[in-house]
């Protein structure tokens, strides 16, 4: 049960790159991707903003190398951020070590769903789109695009998904099932989940404001980000180099409202605290907290006050880099994982962009320069519809 | 005034799945939120739906809301105010 | 090794298994080639301030929850597990459809809400006021087979008590789609349902959860000891390695194994590893199958979980369910051999307490 976890590759696609050092130098340029809606189909394609990722589905195709019909947005991005983060990290899945891609997705394939789906009940040409539908195909198809997999799963849990995929693959190594995993999260942007949001009022027409005080919600974005996890003995049995330390991880429930969360941030609270406790640290030894921070009114609030909670009157540096990528949905966390690892192995924060005023109740300014300073521990929270809260802690090694 | 109270009745009822509930059991007075109706956020934004739909008012600010959902009495005053039909 | 006690369980399904007194009296047959699912009135389990909101899949999942903490004796759990294929199917359709049909206009948020795949998970712990771990899996014929492995490694990690629990529901256009896709298919009754020459299988829907405890009670009924995936393996003898080792791991061999309960499909492209393997079982032990009761669905396993558990507090094998002539002297072990698609092949191992 001791097996340390390392993580020893990153991938990544969204908005602000279709890889790691696209990405990387976008976040230290601090220049956000989102922006007009230029790929997805809506009425609404001039009102709003969006992070997207900047290129079409055939373009995807042409960068995945695959051109099978079966393959949907989703597949695409969760295949190329996946794949990149295998050759990152070196490992080789035919030596024999048991490999697991844990994945998760909240709309799956709906953003080629939506398209077919009205005439499918006039024609019989489309009826295949039904297969590729559910959350588990990308995950197979990442599974088989990278080969010699031993074992998939699929994770659902909103806006927190792939921060559980983090913690399940972290727990199945040290359960002794597997010896690495593949782990991450995707989410394609549809019709579907654009509408969705708009029905709650929680989208803003403009670029999002992450803990300002005149926030007004949040920008959707697209992505997928994967990040290759090995215990410390596989690790050491090919030699491989880790990136950093996967040291604390907890998941918990709001158990307040189904899309809401409390306004004192009681799951928040929860998932960070136990976090902390799981890894022995405390709440001094956080150099820096990469929020959830949604810029919608609710989140940005209630995850203050969680963190004023937690941290008293020391509260550590922290910004939410969703100005830059939108929110991913189910990637989000990964895409922050990633983020994370790359703070900690650059030294960097990475700034809250579009930020001016503090929020009058809790008055918490987050970093909004590009800032060079020592880093060892970085937490990071995601939270989701349903109550679903989980932090993560990532060391430096 | 009260033709139209009967008719939010129905449309309320009808948008928010209100099986159990009878349209003379709810007072025009009453509170729709907390611990008249019972109604919650969720509601509140399938009420703000409803106005436009069968109304054609668009409300941009959820909190708006709070104000306009007091009571049936309220909502359709304020429907006799902005309202189309 | 760690066991999972299985204290309380609740099934929906498409036999009359929300009469928890349910044990083959009746057994319905398919609406000729797929099965909906007798379900109660929910008013007698739901508050009807949430009821209204709630889906088919929301309404099963939550009425079996409920079914198994009560019958568990129960009042909170550690975590909170659910599996689904494609979750809250009803919504997400309902959604789909207004959007497409009002060119995305007079959209209303409940159906989006609700039709998250976490939505039955949360809603539990919703009503149960339970802040804790809180998981749902999605992956096909892998679903519930995560949720139980999940609440293994929990176990191992020091938790007590667990809930999990596998859902699906379908609608009417949905079978519609898959009937025009070709998936499904009348059964040919000259010919047995492991037996199948013909593709298609017969769509089902239900629901079955499950109150696990790290330590046996006395309302224990039977335990978890093992649950083991494989994901495409290549071969039949493939998966007779894999079920030799996995069986080694508990000290067992085939011979050991009282029932194993086979998740034929009735399409052959799907089954025809199961076929194959189908005569070693019958060697060594009982082979039993059940998706001529529940349906073909993702969660499908979770049904057969819960029938294991009918079996071993019987003690009987009845005969609706048996392949071969053979009867067990005692059923002390139950293995579940399912597979999904054919791709996705679990083993869970169920034992006598």
């Amino acid at each position: 049960m001791s097996q340390r976890i390392y993580i020893t590759g990153i991938g990544m696609i969204s908005a602000i790159g279709n890889n790691v050092s696209e990405s990387f130098l976008s976040l230290s340029q601090s220049k956000t991707g989102i922006g007009k809606i230029n790929y997805l189909t809506t009425r609404y394609k001039d009102e709003f903003l969006v992070g997207e990722v900047k290129l079409s589905n055939a373009d995807l195709m042409d960068l995945v190398k695959d051109n099978s019909p079966d393959l949907n947005r989703n597949s695409y991005l969760a295949m190329l951020a996946a794949k990149e983060a295998v050759i990152n990290s070196g490992i080789d899945t035919k030596d024999g070590l048991r490999t697991g891609v844990i994945s998760s997705t909240t709309v799956a394939g709906m953003s080629k769903t939506e398209m077919f789906y009205k005439e499918m009940f006039e024609k019989d040409d489309h009826l295949n789109v039904l297969d590729t539908h559910d959350c588990g195909d990308s995950t197979e198809r990442i599974a088989d695009y990278i080969g010699n997999v031993d074992y998939v799963t699929t994770i659902s849990t909103a806006c927190s998904s792939a921060a559980n995929a983090v913690m399940l693959g972290s727990r199945m190594i040290k359960n002794g099932l597997l010896d690495r995993a593949i782990v991450g999260g995707v989410d394609a942007l549809s019709k579907f989940t654009f509408n969705g949001f708009n029905t709650l009022m929680i989208l803003d027409k403009e670029w999002c404001k992450p803990f300002d005080e005149n926030r007004k919600g949040l920008n959707l974005g697209e992505g997928a980000a994967f990040l290759v996890i090995e215990g410390e003995d596989a690790l050491r049995k090919r030699n491989g180099k880790a990136l950093a330390e996967v040291i604390g991880y907890a998941n918990a429930n709001d158990a307040y409202h189904q899309t809401a969360s409390s306004p004192e941030g009681y799951g928040a609270t929860l998932a960070i605290t136990q976090a902390l406790e799981m890894c022995g640290l405390t709440t001094r030894d956080i150099d820096y907290i990469n929020m959830h921070g949604t810029g919608t009114p609710n989140n940005d609030l209630s995850e203050s006050i969680a963190t004023k909670t937690v941290f008293g009157n020391h509260i550590p540096k922290f910004s939410s880099t969703k100005a830059f990528t939108g929110h991913t949905l189910a990637a989000a966390a990964s895409i922050e994982a990633v983020i994370s690892t790359l703070s900690l192995q650059h030294q960097l924060i990475f700034p809250n962009l579009n930020f001016t005023t503090p929020i009058a109740e809790t008055n918490l300014v987050p970093v909004t320069e590009l800032l060079q300073t020592p880093i060892n521990t970085i937490l990071s929270n995601s939270f989701g519809f349903g109550g679903n809260c989980s932090s993560l802690i990532f060391k430096k090694i | 005034m009260d033709a139209l109270i009967e008719k939010l009745k129905g449309q309320i009822i009808e948008q928010l799945n209100l099986a159990e509930v009878k349209p003379e059991e709810i007072n025009p007075d009453s509170p729709l939120f907390g611990d008249g109706l019972g109604l919650d956020s969720i509601d509140a934004l399938e009420l703000i739906v409803l106005l436009e739909k069968h109304y054609g008012i668009k409300i941009e600010d959820p909190k708006d809301g709070k104000t306009i959902f007091q009571s049936l009495r309220t909502m359709a005053e304020y429907i006799k105010a902005n309202g189309k039909s | 090794m760690v066991k999972a006690y299985i204290n309380g369980t609740g099934c929906i399904s498409a036999q009359n298994t929300i009469d928890e007194s349910w044990f083959f009296e009746t057994v319905a047959p398919p609406s000729v080639d797929y099965y909906n699912a007798i379900e109660p009135s929910y008013k007698e389990y739901i508050a009807p301030n949430l009821l209204r909101r709630m889906g088919r899949a929301i309404k099963m999942g939550v009425t079996t929850a409920s079914i198994a903490i009560k019958n568990a004796g129960v009042t909170n759990v550690d975590a909170i597990i659910t599996g689904t294929g494609l979750g809250c199917f009803e919504d997400s359709e309902r959604f789909l459809l207004a959007l497409l049909n009002n060119d995305e206009q007079f959209l209303t948020p409940t159906s989006f809400i609700q039709s998250t795949h976490n939505t039955v998970g949360s809603q539990i712990a919703l009503i149960m006021k339970c802040h804790n771990y809180n998981f749902t899996y999605v992956h096909r014929g892998f679903s519930f087979e995560s949720c139980l492995q999940d609440a293994m490694m929990l176990f191992n990690e020091g938790k007590e008590s667990i809930l999990i629990g596998g859902i699906e529901e379908h609608t009417p256009n949905y079978v519609n789609l898959y009937r025009r896709a070709k998936k499904f298919q009348e059964q040919n009754t000259a010919v047995p349902y492991w037996k199948s020459e013909t593709s298609g299988t017969q769509m089902g829907e239900g629901a079955a959860f499950f109150v696990l405890n790290k330590h046996q009670t006395e309302k224990s009924v039977a335990c978890v000891e093992g649950i083991q995936t494989l994901y495409k393996p290549k071969t039949t003898e493939d998966i007779l390695d894999k079920l030799t080792a996995f069986l080694k791991m508990y000290s067992l061999t085939l011979a050991d194994i009282d029932v194993t309960l086979m998740g034929f499909s009735l399409d052959v492209n799907f089954d025809k590893k199961l076929q194959e393997l189908l005569p070693t079982i019958e060697k060594e032990s009982c082979p039993a199958y059940f998706k001529h009761l529940s349906g073909e669905y993702h969660t499908a396993s979770a049904f057969a979980l819960w029938l294991a558990t009918q079996l071993i507090e019987k003690q009987n094998l009845p005969k609706a369910i048996s392949i071969s002539q053979k009867a067990p002297t005692a059923i002390k072990h139950v293995l579940i051999i399912n597979q999904y698609l054919g791709i996705n092949y679990s083993f869970m191992l169920v034992a006598k307490v």
